[in-house]
């Protein structure tokens, strides 16, 4: 079984590092406006942002665990 | 370490050469919808989403990436794949922060930002990092062609009795002069259709890899089950070993890397710049990254993990000590069949000639963009008529083109130094990028960040990354998360956190402290000899990069040069530089998007979502540049005069590649015809009685 540093660890600290990163992102262009909430297209960038994120999640813990235990 | 020779065959040549005549013929057809430079550059604004998307696969995956990752995918396994799957971060920051921007302000290359947003010395500065970074990518790019072709030529040549020793370098040179010769055709419209059929081929071409390796090993099952249990995990581990571990490839690629290639790599952005809209830049972006790279991540590393499954089931056909950047050429020559090997080899060569030459004319632009032109204006030197000048400038041009071939094969030797090219193209990424990475990050993002900032972030920055490199126990081991210390390549990828860190913490330093430089700049103006000090500041500033570049003096002596670097940058960039915020922010922060839409425009925006609609055309007589369309489609796109339109001939399929941009003029009343100049229809070369869309940009 590979340790928890080749398998959950690196999965955290990209997710958390990431993370930081992504919703910082996302903070950032709500807040200047970059990316305006008024226009109905903006709110479905939006979305598409966050699904993105979780998208990637979501594959590299599926991956991990098809790995681990198959 | 097992290096190969003589894998190709003659059928494999032959169809080698035919591939390529087939491609530069299929991009020189497109030559013809090139009628300005904004087209020769930029593809004239005008292509689909779906184009661009499939296009940069060819940008992401040729470049040396079957290589490099195959090589790691063999050594490590699956987790070859963390590169391709860790760009998600910074998309809400590029789409709508750097991407707006590059397409609204109209520039041409990344130093044009500098001086737009900064100062020209902020420019020339930024030229000569631009520079080094491409130099290093062609460097790269020239070091992977020499270890693709290196297996498939004999160990020697017999010329006249003369026995020619095949070389890697002697490889690389022969293939540089290729390239000088493999002309590309017709621009970014070319490149964007060459790179497209190249994108669809090169996905072929690695799951018929996958597919093949699959069969050979006996199912997926069986393929899975052989890989050792650590070779399936798509993460390496944390921190080790110190040639491939998770930590440093995150700062370096996921960090560095990822802004790196969204955000300076002009071939990238050109891409992007040439979509018909930002928003459809912004789709091929999400696209790319959320399907593209995924699938781009197994096309290139699967030969690594066919390769690692053939060690563990027929030790005897591929040796485990096999050099890891050749795995990718004796896996595929081992599954595939003569003449499907070639076809492999032709469409990997291909794609990578032509990343090549895109780079050679991206260094050759940004030497007539940044360094030539401003040279000359600055000199005052006009030496004749408009066309004179044009074919100076030409000559100009192809003469930088052979310095740039010459010094991008200088460029390999540090890297060739690497055991794979990963690991070169690993320290090329955590050294070469974070200077350039952060003064953009900070200048975009950042108001209040001043010309003082980027260019102590550029010079004191990279002075510091100059004493990491030095001194890598001392200075970079406290940001190493545990990595082990390698002495012949000390830190490779986690030295971009060292690397960032000290970019970013001069940057913000020098910002911070704005009030204190300005007083005492303003107390030194009051000094009669105010001239003569802030001239021995430069020279100051010069003595001391000159003292760092050339390693004189002990550490407690070049890090006093490094704050004497950054004291007298924050004090003569106040002195001589006229920085003005209300202009130079104007349009070009992630804080004034909207004047920067504004800006391109020329006019108030206009925001509102209407229809597209679809209409017949008309040829008027006069020349203006506008669109004449009904009153009552007018009213379905919520459109204005004097808004933004783009015109395109309806058949989804063509990606816009039949289109043009124009503007709104007065409307009439005949509903479902629109009225375009003759310019308009021989750029978009429309055709008589084919049907057309047209859709409210601003």
């Amino acid at each position: 079984m590979p340790s928890f540093s080749h398998s959950w660890l690196p999965f955290i600290y990209l997710y958390v590092g990431g993370g930081i990163i992504f919703f910082s992102g996302m903070y950032m262009i709500q807040k200047s406006k970059a990316l305006d909430l008024r226009l109905n297209r903006n709110k479905w960038w939006r979305k598409v942002l966050y699904f993105g994120f979780f998208y990637f999640l979501i594959i590299h813990a599926v991956l991990i665990i098809t790995a681990l235990y198959w | 370490m097992e290096s190969l020779h003589g894998l190709g065959t003659a059928t494999d040549w032959v169809v080698m050469i035919v591939y390529f005549i087939g491609i530069m013929l299929f991009g020189s057809y497109f030559a013809k919808y090139n009628r300005s430079t904004n087209d020769f550059f930029f593809g004239g604004r005008r292509f689909a989403w779906w184009l661009i998307t499939v296009s940069i696969v060819a940008t992401g995956v040729g470049s040396h990436s079957f290589v490099k990752y195959a090589a790691k995918g063999f050594e490590h396994g699956i987790s070859s794949t963390m590169t391709y799957m860790n760009d998600w971060f910074f998309m809400p920051l590029f789409l709508f922060g750097w991407l707006p921007i590059v397409v609204y302000t109209k520039i041409r290359s990344i130093p044009e930002y500098f001086q737009k947003r900064f100062s020209p010395s902020a420019r020339f500065v930024a030229t000569v990092f631009q520079l080094l970074y491409l130099l290093g990518y062609l460097g790269i790019g020239l070091l992977t062609l020499g270890k693709i072709f290196t297996p498939l030529l004999p160990v020697s040549f017999s010329i006249i009795g003369i026995s020619i020793p095949v070389t890697l370098m002697g490889v690389i040179i022969t293939i540089a002069i290729i390239t000088g010769v493999y002309t590309t055709f017709g621009g970014q419209t070319a490149v964007i259709f060459t790179d497209l059929i190249q994108g669809i081929i090169l996905l072929f071409a690695g799951f018929l890899i996958f597919l093949m390796g699959i069969n050979y090993v006996g199912g997926f099952e069986s393929f899975w089950h052989l890989l050792p249990p650590d070779w399936r995990l798509p993460l390496a581990d944390f921190n080790k070993p110190s040639d491939f571990n998770f930590i440093g490839i995150f700062w370096q690629d996921g960090v560095a890397g990822s802004v790196g290639f969204l955000f300076m790599n002009m071939g990238l952005l050109m891409r992007f710049m040439s979509a018909k809209s930002v928003d459809e830049g912004r789709k091929a972006a999400v696209f790319n990254v959320l399907f593209m790279l995924p699938l781009s991540a197994i096309v290139v590393g699967n030969a690594g993990w066919i390769g690692k499954a053939l060690t563990q089931m027929i030790p005897s056909q591929l040796n485990s000590n096999v050099n890891p950047d050749e795995v990718f050429i004796a896996v595929t020559h081992i599954i595939a069949s003569k003449g499907v090997f070639g076809f492999v080899i032709a469409a990997l060569t291909a794609t990578l000639l032509s990343t090549v030459d895109s780079l050679i004319n991206a260094i050759a632009a940004v030497y007539i963009n940044d360094v030539h032109h401003p040279i000359k204006k600055f000199f005052n030197k006009k030496t004749g008529t408009a066309e004179h000048e044009a074919k100076q400038e030409l000559r100009a041009a192809r003469i930088a083109s052979i310095v740039i071939t010459g010094l991008g094969i200088l460029a390999t030797i540090p890297f060739s130094k690497y055991p794979t090219v990963y690991e070169a193209h690993g320290y090329f990424h955590s050294t070469l990028t974070p200077p350039l990475v952060t003064a953009i990050f900070l200048g975009v993002f950042w108001k209040k960040f001043t010309p003082a900032g980027v260019l102590a972030t550029l010079l004191s920055g990279s002075s510091l990354m100059i004493l990491g490199a030095r001194y890598p126990a001392l200075l970079i081991t406290p940001f190493a998360h545990g990595t082990p210390f390698d002495p012949i390549h000390p830190y490779t990828y986690i030295s971009a956190l060292y690397n960032l860190i000290a970019c970013v913490g001069i940057g913000v330093l020098v910002t911070l402290t704005y009030n204190l430089q300005k007083h005492v700049v303003e107390r030194i103006k009051k000094l009669g000899s105010h001239s003569i000090i802030m001239t021995a500041l430069i020279i100051l500033i010069v003595i001391s990069l000159l003292l760092i570049w050339f390693n004189i003096g002990s550490l407690a002596i070049l890090f006093t040069a490094v704050i004497l670097i950054t004291i007298s940058i924050s004090l003569t960039s106040h002195y001589y530089i006229k920085y003005n915020p209300e202009v130079q922010l104007d349009g070009l922060t992630a804080w004034s998007i909207h004047r920067a839409k504004e800006i391109f425009k020329g006019g108030k925006v206009n925001e509102r979502e209407g229809e597209v609609i679809k209409a017949n055309w008309k040829l008027k007589n006069d020349n203006e540049d506008v669109v004449n369309v009904s009153k009552e489609d007018m009213k379905r796109m919520e459109a204005e005069v004097g808004d933004l339109v783009y015109v395109s001939d309806a058949r989804k399929y063509l990606g816009g590649l039949k289109s043009f941009h124009s503007k709104f003029g007065e409307p009439h009343d005949e509903i479902g015809i629109i009225y375009i100049i003759e310019e308009h229809r021989l750029t978009a070369q429309f055709k008589v009685g084919k049907i057309l869309t047209a859709e409210k940009e601003m």
